[in-house]
């Protein structure tokens, strides 16, 4: 527990700091006129951005003290986790943002397989074409349930022709 | 006599066949949440958000409920065979449950924990069914000041009181209510930082705030950092039934984990971690041999899950008396309301009693359900429990984004998602809570209409909080609850 000052800390404590000092900014631009209660829209935002430049303050001041109080530990052991392990987090993220790109144009379904696999793989499984397979199904049991029978709007993209007027 | 006229005319709404199934549903949804690990029931409720606007409010709100308390049972099944905690109100459980299942007396610990939950949740409805009308006398007295004052009380008490650390609290609960003032402004129509993007003027839904934090955040942290652990399922083996000695030991434990869980839930100073850890170490101090505590005690279970059940049943005294959530869930089942343009409080018990009574009349039934789903068919849920982490994952993500883009059928909003999931992971990775900015982002709004409107009243005196005696009260307790801790760690350090 000697002295740890980590860069996480910094740049966290740093980042609501600034994000206050940005609403703030942003507040300065609102109307001020409030009628009756004398207060306007610009009121509330400048107690938020005030909290959250006090904030920041705060915690910079416990980075500077010797680091946050009673923070999870830095040794992923301590935690009860294993070491960071990027691909995991990389194939989650990629799965995410394939879903994002795809379901515009190629529809829920093949969005949905996408993000089935990536996911899987992140969580370590290796079976890529069986994933894909396995979301592709799921995707469509819940399409078609959710466009049938409960009204919920999903775009059928590349299956449009397959699935008829079941999506938009 | 009132009210139970009105409960009666709720077991009326309650009983209708459409409403049992969506209320069996809901039971049904929410002991597989609570069995999963990864999923709660904040983040389900908030995934079918969406999903059920075209839905009777009734029946939605019924099915909600009956997914906020099934996961309080299901959670409990999870712990004990699996001992990773669901959620922070499960870790007294895991303490002695898990050693109990290890011994092979699995069976009676799940026993001892599905019917002390169905004890306490259901002398919980009993005392919301009595404390409800009572309370919404009071409320009915409050003004724009009051509510003011209790929001602030609520804010403070989740934020900076119940967490490890309170600026990290705060901090939390800052993003949120900043979260909340994205849009436009609800009293003069002016815009307030959308920057002109089309989708933050109707400002930023909670149930996209949620499923990121919980379920995308969850999922990136749990890729990141506990993919390669692989956890023991204890085998359920033998038989569930407990012995003479087991009852004995569980129902003293089951009332009094009762007595501890119900007024943390109810006072808007939620958590039902409190309430478990106060029930876990009374019933190490009664117990006539303390020594089997760490060894799988059974009163170490049955009292902590008692008091579980009836702090979340507690929560929804504050939640549909005065529409204050204290809890992730409360919030998201206030944004729930909301998303049917009803608004809880104490006027809704006279606008809505038919919906708010059944609501109450379900919890009743629900619980018996409940008791049924979690005893006879615990099988099914411990192969539930089966399924491997990849796939699962995976398809709480499908869902998860599925819930979000329906929102508005734009990519805007599963971007703003993964941007909540960066921020989740974040925050669980650095010991910043997540609960407060969900709270912030749901009451704040409502926090402000109040202020403004209380200031509106007094012609823009700000004296009034001050006069009041009642809305004077709750901000002198909420300035106590700041300042008490510190000062005690002053003297204590200047007498040392």
């Amino acid at each position: 527990m000697a002295s740890r000052r980590s860069p996480a800390e910094i740049a966290l404590s740093a980042g609501v700091l600034v994000l206050g000092l940005a609403t703030a900014a942003a507040t300065l631009m609102l109307p001020g006129e409030g009628g009756y209660a004398k207060i306007g829209p610009n009121f509330m935002p400048g107690v938020v951005a005030a909290g959250l430049v006090a904030c920041g303050l705060w915690l910079l001041y416990e980075v500077v003290g010797g680091g946050w109080r009673a923070r999870p530990s830095d040794d992923p052991a301590e935690r009860g986790d294993h070491a960071f392990h990027a691909p995991g987090f990389f194939w989650v993220s990629a799965g995410l943002g394939a879903h994002l790109v795809l379901i515009g144009f190629a529809g829920f379904v093949v969005a949905g397989a996408c993000l089935f696999a990536g996911v899987a793989r992140g969580f370590g499984s290796a079976r890529v074409a069986r994933d894909l397979a396995l979301g592709a199904v799921i995707s469509l049991a819940v399409f078609l349930f959710f466009v049938r029978f409960l009204n919920v709007n999903l775009p059928a993209g590349w299956l449009a022709p397959l699935l008829g007027s079941a999506g938009i | 006599m009132e009210t139970l006229n009105a409960l009666l005319t709720g077991f009326d709404v309650a009983l209708k066949p459409l409403n049992l199934l969506w209320g069996f549903i809901g039971v049904t949804l929410g002991t597989a949440v609570g069995v999963l690990p990864g999923v709660g029931p904040a983040l389900t409720v908030a995934m079918l958000l969406p999903l059920t606007v075209k839905l009777d409010p009734t029946g939605a709100l019924i099915m909600f409920a009956g997914i906020y308390y099934g996961a309080m049972f299901g959670g409990s099944t999870t712990t004990i065979l699996l001992n990773t905690p669901g959620e922070s109100a499960s870790i007294a459980t895991a303490l002695e449950g898990n050693r109990m299942a290890k011994a092979g007396r699995a069976g009676p610990a799940l026993a001892t924990s599905a019917i002390g939950s169905f004890v306490a949740g259901s002398i919980a409805t009993v005392l919301l069914t009595v404390l409800a009308p009572l309370v919404v006398d009071v409320a009915l007295k409050f003004g724009p000041a009051e509510y003011f004052a209790l929001m602030v009380f609520a804010f403070t008490t989740v934020a900076a009181v119940l967490g490890e650390s309170t600026v990290r609290g705060l901090t939390s609960l800052c993003l949120g209510l900043l979260l909340g003032l994205v849009g436009i402004d609800s009293q003069t129509g002016a815009p307030r930082f959308a920057f002109g993007v089309p989708e933050l003027l109707d400002g930023i839904d909670v149930v996209v705030l949620a499923v990121g934090l919980f379920a995308v955040g969850e999922a990136l942290y749990v890729a990141a950092y506990q993919s390669r652990l692989t956890g023991t399922l204890e085998r359920l083996s033998g038989s569930l039934m407990m012995s003479k000695e087991d009852w004995k030991r569980s129902w003293p434990a089951w009332l009094r984990g009762t007595a501890f869980g119900f007024p943390f839930g109810s006072i808007p100073a939620g958590g039902a971690e409190i309430p478990t850890f106060l029930s876990y170490s009374t019933e190490k101090k009664l117990a006539k041999d303390p020594a089997a505590f760490g060894h799988g005690a059974i009163e170490g279970v049955a009292g902590p899950e008692a008091a579980n059940n009836a702090a979340a049943t507690g929560t929804l005294v504050p939640l549909l008396t005065l529409g204050i959530p204290t809890s992730a869930t409360a919030a998201i089942l206030l944004g729930a309301f909301q998303n049917y343009g009803i608004q809880p409080g104490p006027l809704l018990f006279q606008s809505q009693s038919e919906l708010v009574w059944g609501l109450i009349a379900s919890l009743y039934i629900g619980n018996v359900m409940l008791l049924v789903l979690n005893l006879p068919l615990i099988g099914i849920w411990v192969k539930v429990l089966r399924i491997p982490r990849d796939r699962l994952y995976a398809g709480i993500l499908v869902f998860a984004t599925l819930g979000a883009y329906s929102l508005h059928q734009s990519w805007v909003d599963l971007l703003t998602l993964y941007v909540f999931g960066l921020l989740g992971f974040a925050m669980r990775r650095w010991g910043i809570p997540v609960a407060p900015a969900v709270i912030g982002l749901i009451l704040g709004p409502l926090a402000e209409t109040q202020f403004r409107r209380a200031l509106s009243i007094s012609q823009g005196d700000a004296s009034v909080f001050f006069t009041h005696p009642i809305a004077a009260s709750f901000l002198a307790l909420t300035a106590l609850l700041i300042v008490a801790p510190w000062v005690v760690r002053r003297l204590r350090r200047a007498s040392a």
